[in-house]
């Protein structure tokens, strides 16, 4: 089985490739991009990642149930951290009438 | 298989990036994460499958959806002032990584050699059977304490958008 092969008929560099450039490009959305609602979406793409390279070794290892388990409990932190990251950011828009975050650089209005 | 949905997943997530409009970016988010519960498909675990479309898909983004909406913060606000030097440092310092990573995944001897123990023997696929008996069996404590955890950010977050609590 050649590198190559692998890469693209669904061998563990593949899914393993996969993860890593969806984690990158979250990196870029939380770097590049000035909404934070837009680097929220970054965040939830950086812990997909995660998710996507737990399950492919869990797989890749002989299907072990415990990177399933794994993933419902990111899964659960994950829908913990939206609902109270959106309640921030609702928060933040209501003192500066403002999702932009280089305008949201002080501690003190 | 594998390609169409590695593609849509990324095709996805760039969009997101270059995308101006917060819903549309929100749109391709669900994309995005389809694409990965395709993956989860062809890594032999539906369950993960199912669980991703329904909680990311389904409550995660409809809740972000909602709170632009309800922002009408639709468009990205014109840049208070331009920052050229860290734009271009992030997209420099993204592109040396994605440079790096390519390569490391590539020349990788031990993915290659995990790779060709897992084509001599498949494992079954994951059912809701085995992860139940895993989560009830060795994970209890963590269970509860993601109940309790889940209890605990619903009140924070009502807590934090309550005006006079």
């Amino acid at each position: 089985m050649t590198s190559l092969n692998s890469l693209l008929c669904g061998g563990l560099q593949g899914y393993i490739l996969v993860a890593l450039l969806l984690f990158l490009i979250g990196l870029g959305a939380v770097l590049v991009r000035r909404s934070i609602l837009l680097q929220f979406m970054g965040v939830e793409l950086m812990l997909n990642a995660a998710n996507v390279a737990l399950l492919a070794f869990a797989r890749f290892r002989g299907g072990d149930p415990q990177g399933t388990v794994f993933y419902l409990f990111i899964i659960a932190v994950a829908a913990c951290e939206a609902a109270v990251g959106l309640a921030l950011v609702v928060g933040l828009y209501r003192h500066r009438q403002s999702t932009d975050t280089d305008r949201a650089d002080a501690l003190k209005q | 298989m594998f390609l169409i949905f590695a593609l849509i997943t990324l095709a996805g997530a760039v969009a997101l990036v270059f995308q101006r409009n917060l819903v549309v970016a929100g749109l391709c988010l669900v994309l995005c994460f389809m694409g990965v519960a395709g993956l989860f498909l062809l890594l032999a675990n539906p369950v993960a499958a199912a669980l991703q479309i329904i909680v990311y898909s389904g409550a995660i983004v409809v809740l972000l959806l909602f709170v632009v909406m309800l922002l009408n913060e639709h468009q990205e606000e014109p840049a208070a002032r331009s920052r050229p030097l860290q734009r271009w440092l992030s997209v420099a310092v993204i592109l040396a990584l994605g440079a790096g990573v390519v390569k490391l995944v590539t020349g990788s001897r031990v993915l290659r050699q995990l790779d060709a123990n897992a084509r001599s023997a498949m494992p079954a696929p994951m059912t809701l059977n085995k992860l139940g008996d895993a989560l009830f069996s060795q994970h209890l404590l963590g269970f509860e304490v993601a109940g309790l955890l889940l209890l605990a950010a619903m009140v924070g977050a009502v807590a934090l958008v309550k005006r006079d609590l």
